[in-house]
């Protein structure tokens, strides 16, 4: 009994070694190295695991990519830069947070990296503002852009059809068709934007800030959230919500915002262009067919500047030298010509490069590539400070804005009480 | 012969000789694997109190290393201003964060909003669960069933109940929301989005979900009181409601006291329903403690003020721990024969 059982459990046991012994060594012939990515849970996080494969061939090291929301996101990678312990090589790094990580040291100087590979980069391929405000801080470069998304109007082509209105170039413009389109007993709104308290909030109004004239820092870089310009903005923004947007609006993070235009809520709404294909997919999508994306509109009298954010990738200073130069070559194949077209064929929805945007074949199957090549042209990616304190001026404005919003303040007094919390922090 | 009163005496000291007179079993194993600490020459009543020190070395020691020292780090860092992202910064501030955290409005209705959330949901949950109680008292199958589906909601995780109540309420296209808009029940931005109603209506989530637990400890209770001490009350003519007022109630005293305690210091924890529906606002409606914690601790690593928020808290909750044994406490000194 005793020899029958143990002739019944030694192929188990041999074929556990076997697997044991044969993982790891399998893994190795494969590629040298593997790295480690964490990624946000934006479209290129999917693309870059799909594009894992190619990755490896063509730069000889594997990559795993750890797909996480922000907040999760910041928390870990946060724990791994405090905690010096390497975990993850390649950070996909906000733009906003670019000042954070330059000062806190926390991922290393690329600089030298990029004027040593200057020709294989073909750095004058990626636009100039990307190239800056996705990981330029200073004399440094934290981050090579990635993924960049330009601010765009989206709107229902029907609807303003329908009212006699033509696509908004101006701020005012916008404003008046939103108030024309909103038919409240109907449910139909002529605009939606984010009102949620905290990020979700201060980041829209941040954006139709900088298009109304206003800035957060003065030019000194110092806080400056009570200026006329900004009260003013403030007033036009809760002026939006009040007469055209849904009336939840206010508790409106990303999600609500996209939503409420999905589902043909909404008539306009400024949003990332990394979501512009999703408005054409008939399964998350009510207005295929009837929407158009356009340059985001300024006001009246403002130079036209457009909003850029995304992504950039940066190398974790605490992981071993090898490990970096690796990174850096995953870098250059992930940013590069080749890589950039593979992501954006995988629906990435991010671009950093100049050829990338005139494909024929992306082109084709984006055809609000264009837009996206001029608002680049004329980007602004500072708009959102990107300062070490960032995080914490964010909240303050997050709180403000909404408080206008609820009706708990007027603009100006929001202001003020926001300008005296942000002059703390510095 | 000995008189009366000396007579208990000396049986109790024959009593505890008996009791001492051999080692117990678990002395004795100790005593053979841990000879230095547990000598065979030993006293026994110091081997004794060695032994009871054993026993509750590894509850002393868990205390210790998962409450005491955490308590004790947090609130050393709270007397410094600590941000993990900006290292250089770290200064000893004394009661800086203290006093900034007591000044700050926002905090101040954090602080407040704690308290009334706290006060408001554990007292709607523990009038309608004591009502529940009742209602579930008598053992039959209608009953049981009914308890069965009263605690669907209580294994809802309260990040999923905030999602769920966000989609009703949602005052655009929510099944409640939209018609409490349109029918004038709630302000024009809905139930959550305005502020005099935000905070009431993450009470109500909290009641939905937490008052099922809540008739379910006070049922244990009511299951526990004697059905002949009942029954000589109605023998005896006692009416319902006075039964109800002078035997089921004092009866219940330590379940019921038992229930508010472990639901307000559950509910001075309130996190994760505020942060799906609202995360805090409008402006500081629905901003409290843990909110305002995660935020300085997660977001911002500014570790002193995560520090100071959660001693706050800790303080708020050490008392009303303190302020519940107290008054089991004096029940039971009350009620001891």
């Amino acid at each position: 009994m005793q020899k029958n059982r143990r002739a019944l459990i030694s192929p188990f046991l041999l074929a556990a070694s076997a697997l044991i012994v044969a993982g790891p060594l399998s893994a190795a012939s494969a590629a040298e190295v593997t790295l480690n990515i964490a990624s946000m849970n934006d479209p290129f996080g999917a693309a870059m695991t799909k594009l894992a494969p190619k990755v490896e061939a063509a730069t000889g090291v594997a990559i795993k990519v750890d797909i996480m929301s922000y907040g999760e996101l910041m928390t870990k990678t946060s724990a791994d830069f405090i905690g010096d312990t390497g975990s993850y090589d390649i950070v996909t790094m906000d733009n906003v947070l670019t000042g954070q990580y330059a000062t806190a040291g926390q991922v290393i100087d690329l600089k030298p990296w990029i004027e040593q590979d200057a020709a294989e980069l073909d750095l004058d391929d990626v636009y100039p503002v990307v190239m800056n405000s996705l990981g330029g801080y200073g004399e440094m470069q934290v981050a090579f852009p990635f993924s960049g998304y330009a601010n765009v109007l989206v709107y229902r082509t029907d609807l303003f059809e329908a009212a006699g209105l033509s696509a908004p170039t101006t701020m005012q413009e916008l404003q008046a068709a939103a108030e024309k389109i909103t038919d409240r007993e109907k449910g139909q709104y002529g605009w939606v934007a984010n009102g949620q308290k905290g990020p979700a909030v201060a980041q829209d109004w941040m954006q139709y800030n900088a298009q109304l004239g206003g800035s957060i820092l003065d030019a000194e870089g110092k806080p400056a959230i009570n200026s006329d310009a900004n009260v003013e903005s403030l007033t036009v923004y809760k002026a939006f919500f009040d007469k055209a947007a849904p009336p939840g609006a206010v508790d409106y993070d990303w999600g609500g915002r996209e939503q409420a235009f999905r589902q043909g809520v909404a008539a306009t709404m400024q949003t990332w262009s990394v979501g512009a294909a999703g408005y054409g997919d008939p399964a998350q999508s009510n207005v295929v067919d009837k929407f158009a994306v356009i340059k985001a509109p300024t006001g009246e009298g403002v130079e036209p500047k457009y909003g850029i954010g995304g992504w950039g990738l940066s190398i974790n200073e605490d992981i071993a030298e090898d490990r970096q130069a690796a990174a850096w070559t995953v870098i250059k194949y992930l940013a590069g010509k080749e890589g950039q077209k593979e992501l954006a064929l995988l629906g990435a929805g991010g671009f950093v490069r100049k050829s990338t945007l005139a494909d024929p074949e992306l082109n084709a199957k984006y055809p609000f590539l264009p837009i996206i090549a001029e608002s680049f042209e004329k980007g602004d990616g500072d708009y959102r400070p990107r300062i070490p304190e960032y995080p914490e001026i964010q909240d303050i404005l997050g709180t403000a804005v909404n408080a206008v919003l609820a009706g708990d303040a007027d603009p100006k007094a929001a202001l003020d009480d926001a300008q005296a919390r942000a002059e703390d922090l510095f | 012969m000995a008189d009366a009163a000396t007579q208990p005496k000396e049986a109790a000291a024959a009593a505890a000789a008996s009791t001492h007179a051999r080692p117990g079993l678990g002395q004795r194993l100790l005593g053979r694997f841990f000879p230095a600490l547990f000598p065979p020459g030993e006293p026994l009543e110091a081997q004794r109190r060695l032994f009871l020190i054993a026993l509750t070395a590894p509850v002393i020691t868990y205390v210790l290393v998962f409450a005491v020292y955490p308590a004790i780090v947090g609130l050393s860092y709270s007397l410094w201003r600590y941000n993990l992202l900006r290292p250089h910064r770290t200064a000893f501030v004394g009661f800086d964060n203290y006093v900034k955290f007591f000044s700050d409005p926002a905090m101040q209705a954090a602080l407040w909003n704690t308290a009334v959330f706290v006060v408001a949901a554990v007292i709607l949950e523990f009038l309608l669960g004591f009502a529940l109680a009742l209602l579930l008292w008598r053992d039959r199958l209608f009953s049981r069933i009914c308890l069965a589906l009263l605690l669907v909601p209580v294994t809802v995780t309260p990040l999923a109940t905030g999602l769920i109540f966000r989609a009703l309420l949602t005052a655009d296209y929510g099944p409640i929301g939209y018609w409490a808009r349109i029918l004038g029940i709630s302000g024009e931005r809905g139930f959550l989005g305005t502020p005099s109603t935000a905070l009431a209506t993450i009470v109500v989530m909290d009641v939905w979900q937490w008052t099922p637990l809540m008739a379910l400890i006070l049922l244990a209770g009511l299951k526990a009181i004697p059905a002949t001490t009942l029954e000589a009350a109605r023998v005896d003519g006692a009416t319902a409601l006075q039964r109800l007022t002078t035997i089921v109630v004092p009866l219940m005293v330590p379940s019921i006291l038992l229930a508010l305690l472990l639901r307000m210091i559950d509910a001075s924890m309130v996190f994760d329903t505020i942060y799906v529906t609202t995360n805090g606002g409008p402006n500081n409606a629905t901003n409290v403690l843990m909110i305002a914690a995660v935020k300085e601790g997660l977001e911002f690593f500014n570790i002193g003020t995560a520090s100071t928020i959660a001693t706050v808290m800790l303080a708020l909750v050490g008392l009303m721990a303190t302020v519940f044994f107290l008054l089991i406490g004096r029940y039971e000194k009350k009620v001891a024969p």
